[in-house]
């Protein structure tokens, strides 16, 4: 049925009868991008899901650091390898029934120190001196002839502070859709660049949560930075289909391709140095998140986004605009 | 290709971006400096006694005071320094040479006062008034009585040697100012107890820094931060207070000291800040320059006066007439008037002098619970002079209000850096921002299978970070971990957008049909709309959060805002000269 609006725009890629791999996968891409877009909306009904499942198991959609619900954050430099898991065992038995998180902190695959996290009440001064006792003692150093660096957050503050974010990354969600709405001044291309957007961030936050990454205040940051990230590609892809005229609408969607992940791949690229180079926590948790962001924007931005706008055309084209 | 190149660097958009790299390098200004930066000079120390001055938070980093030799040894870093500090014996005379000059210092010993457990006999003098008769008529002389009390013993136990009252750090290598996390140091959130007012807020805020002064602590920063307001957030508010190089028990043990202000006329406190003074003037119409002696010429100069009023107790009143009864006024002969007492009152902010006043000879005795309090100011013109006059009142009411601090602030939240960790992140930064834009560029070396536009992309990035850094030394922006993930984005937008000008300008059928120009302008219709999201996305991190993510927000668009208007327009105008 889809056939009708494809017929005069996909004729040049059909002459060779034989077909590679290669342009098979170009057929199904260029005909069967509506039933494509199963893809990009099952996973995000599938990240969906997770989030309401973790919300139901834990009353919260993330999993929050320390900075977003209150505790003490420990950072000793230590040349030393630890064994976190022992670390983290022996502190436990001090706190029970608190979350006590051990890690080692990296840098280019060598241990350069350890993060303790604990979600005590940091204003009471007994708790984070136990705390700090205990993990001197399971690490076997004096913490007092130390430079350690500790970061304390009141649990109200915490809270708010997550609200805040939650409500800062709503308001910047919000206002980049107004700028496409603006620019685009048309429903489905605009909405469509917004349901990508939007699916990148589920997605992300989805697979953040399997992971087990704890999200902080840097967590939010990097939401904020996959926003931008995300409609870079969506915005290539929708001025070149809606805005140029040469070529076929589907030489111009593989002219975006070749762009967009040209783009998306120098990105990862970066990211993956700066992740095994980085020895600040802070900057890791956002380089993961933006990189699980970037794996969905691929499917979202040629799949999804293609896809919609691909229907939108054909709409238009019945009602004989062609565009 | 010469001739390109002449044409490349004779474009004004190319001259653009040079002269923005050039102007960032000297706001950078990368220096070899050697020595280490003074932080903090405590007042009450060998070095303050030998005048070394306390340096201003606002200098430039480079060129902060250094100490470069001590007795001609050099002094190359931190370690130096304290090696060479913590081995001086007592009452050595030393010469510290700086960047400006040389300093004298003699080392003295530390005491510390014990109270023992026995008591001994004083003999104190103390004049009263005592009324005789001589002759049938009641006449009052001034009688002098010795009395004996009994006070404790104390002895004076010796410490060693005291430290010369220096606070250094490492001489800073350029002017790029490093937040918190990046050179150690403590940052600490406090809440309000009640919400205040704005007028509120800034009377805390003076008096927190008068404060922390007192102790020597220059190099802070104190400033507000707010939640978003109503109905969108909390609303909250917060009072940010960072220090370099103390630690978080430094920071807390000096917060939690309630503000102590005390006012003192000979030895006795006459009155106290909180219970004491009731209300301290500070409207428009109740304080400022004064209108009845104003300003004048003085000498080459010109000096002004500030009057505010000050209301006291009936208590302090009464004890503030009961220490001026017993003064004589002084004749000043340079006036030919006879204005003040022979003593003066003397305000002291947690037990030290920070202030003192002349007492108007009309106060003599009197238990006035209204009091003016006048001062002055001097300065090269008048405008100077009415400026200086108003900071020394603004300054004098915040110490008066200090111990009646508004409100009790709770610490919501610390943060402290190890001086140690803050170095290594430094560095790490560095190298993993250079091996990113790397791979950068060695990716787009692939995918372009042409250096001619892998370098010039890594060319631009850099020079975009340059102009960002520059920037940021410029308005005296912090760079901390926040502003890294900041300039991360901007690098990561950058890339995108010179790859959107190149496929824009080289690839593709467009390349035959459409001219130079509007290859460009459809490649910054892109671009444009790509940096107006990022734009609006960051905008309501400004304001939400306690400001705790602003350094991201700030920085991310001050970077985008410099790629779309200087290094973008460069790097299109260098693809049209030398690919087109």
């Amino acid at each position: 049925m889809d056939e009708q609006a494809g017929i005069q725009q996909n004729k040049p890629h059909n002459i060779e009868p034989k077909r590679n791999w290669k342009q098979a996968l170009f057929h199904i891409y260029d005909k069967k991008y509506k039933q494509l877009l199963i893809i990009p909306f099952l996973i995000l009904l599938f990240s969906l899901s997770q989030i309401a499942y973790q919300y139901h198991t834990t009353g919260d959609f993330i999993i929050r650091d320390v900075s977003l619900k209150g505790g003490v954050t420990i950072t000793i430099p230590l040349q030393k390898e630890v064994n976190v898991d022992n670390v983290q065992k022996q502190i436990l038995q001090h706190f029970p029934g608190h979350d006590v998180i051990v890690r080692s902190l990296r840098s280019t695959g060598t241990s350069v120190g350890i993060i303790v996290e604990a979600d005590i009440d940091g204003n009471s001064k007994d708790q984070v001196q136990s705390l700090l006792a205990a993990t001197g003692n399971s690490i076997g150093i004096d913490l007092t002839k130390v430079h350690y660096g500790i970061e304390i957050v009141g649990s109200s503050l915490g809270a708010s502070f997550f609200k805040e974010s939650l409500i800062a990354l709503a308001v910047a969600f919000l206002f980049m859709g107004l700028v496409i709405f603006i620019y685009f001044r048309t429903f489905v291309p605009s909405i469509a660049v917004i349901i990508a957007a939007f699916s990148d961030i589920v997605f992300a936050l989805a697979m953040v949560n399997i992971m087990g990454v704890r999200i902080g205040t840097a967590g939010i940051a990097a939401f904020l930075m996959l926003i931008g990230y995300s409609v870079d590609t969506d915005i290539l892809l929708t001025v070149r289909v809606l805005k140029r005229r040469e070529g076929t609408v589907m030489d111009r969607i593989i002219s975006s391709i070749k762009t967009g992940m040209t783009e998306t791949m120098t990105a990862m690229v970066a990211i993956l140095v700066a992740m095994f180079v980085t020895q600040s926590e802070v900057i890791r948790q956002i380089m993961i998140i933006l990189f699980v962001g970037l794996i969905a924007d691929i499917f979202n931005t040629w799949i999804q986004n293609s896809g919609l706008l691909r229907i939108y055309i054909e709409k238009k084209a019945k009602k004989g605009i062609i565009i | 290709m010469n001739h390109r190149l002449k044409k490349l660097i004779t474009n004004w958009r190319v001259i653009i971006l040079l002269v923005f790299i050039v102007i960032s390098l000297v706001a950078i200004h990368p220096s070899l400096g050697k020595g280490v930066a003074i932080r903090t000079v405590l007042s009450d120390s060998s070095a303050g006694i030998a005048g070394i001055p306390q340096p201003k938070p606002n200098t430039q980093p480079v060129s902060r005071e250094r100490i470069v030799s001590i007795n001609n040894a050099q002094i190359n870093n931190v370690n130096d320094y304290y090696n060479y500090v913590s081995a001086l014996p007592l009452n050595r005379t030393i010469q510290v040479k700086t960047t400006q000059r040389i300093y004298k210092l003699t080392t003295r010993e530390k005491f510390e006062t014990v109270e023992l457990n026995e008591t001994e006999e004083k003999i104190i003098t103390e004049n009263a008034e005592k009324n005789i008769t001589v002759n049938g008529t009641i006449k009052t002389i001034n009688e002098t009585i010795t009395k004996t009390i009994v006070v404790p013993k104390t002895k004076q136990v010796s410490l060693g040697v005291e430290d010369i009252g220096l606070k250094v750090f490492d001489a800073p290598a350029t002017n790029i100012r490093k937040g918190l996390d990046l050179q150690g140091g403590t940052r600490v959130l406090l809440q309000p107890e009640v919400k205040l007012n704005s007028y509120d807020i800034s009377v805390l805020l003076d008096n927190m820094k008068e404060r922390l002064n007192v102790y020597g602590l220059s190099d802070l920063v104190i400033r507000e931060a707010n939640d978003l307001p109503p109905p969108l957030g909390t609303g909250n508010q917060y009072i940010v207070v960072e220090i370099a190089g103390a630690t978080e028990d430094e920071v807390k043990d000096l917060l939690a000291k309630q503000g102590k202000f005390e006012a003192k006329i000979g030895n006795k406190t006459v009155f106290r800040g909180g219970q004491d003074i009731v209300y301290v003037a500070r409207s428009a119409n109740e304080a400022g320059i004064d209108p009845n002696s104003g300003c004048g010429p003085t000498g080459n100069q010109w000096a002004c006066r500030f009057r505010f009023s000050i209301t006291l107790t009936q208590d302090a009143a009464q004890r503030q007439a009961d220490s001026t009864k017993d003064l004589s006024v002084v004749y000043d002969p340079t006036t030919k008037r006879s204005d003040y007492l022979s003593d003066k009152i003397q305000f002291y902010l947690d037990d030290k002098l920070v202030d003192e006043l002349n007492i108007g000879s009309d106060l003599k005795g009197q238990p006035a619970t209204q009091i003016a309090i006048s001062g002055s100011g001097v300065g090269n013109n008048q405008q100077e002079a009415i400026y200086n006059s108003l900071e020394n009142m603004k300054r004098m009411q915040t110490i008066l209000i200090t111990g009646s601090l508004p409100v009790k602030l709770d610490i919501v939240k610390t943060d402290s850096i190890s001086p140690v960790l803050g170095e290594g992140f430094v560095n790490n930064a560095i190298l993993m921002s250079l091996l990113a834009i790397l791979s950068v560029a060695v990716v787009l070396a692939i995918r372009y299978r042409k250096l001619i536009i892998a370098i010039p992309i890594l060319v631009t990035m850099l020079s975009e970070v340059i102009i960002l850094l520059g920037v940021a030394a410029f308005i005296g922006w912090n760079i901390d971990l926040a502003a890294i993930a900041g300039i991360l984005v901007v690098i990561g937008t950058g890339v995108d957008d010179q790859i959107v000008i190149t496929d824009e300008t080289l690839k593709g059928e467009a390349s035959n049909v459409y001219n130079w120009k509007e290859k460009v302008r459809r490649a910054f219709v892109i671009i444009m709309l790509a940096y107006a999201t990022v734009v609006v996305a960051m905008i309501p991190l400004i304001f939400a959060g306690a400001g705790l993510l602003k350094g991201f927000a700030i920085t991310t668009i001050i970077g985008v805002t410099i790629g779309v208007f200087i290094t973008r327009p460069a790097y299109s105008s260098f693809v049209e000269i030398m690919l087109k």
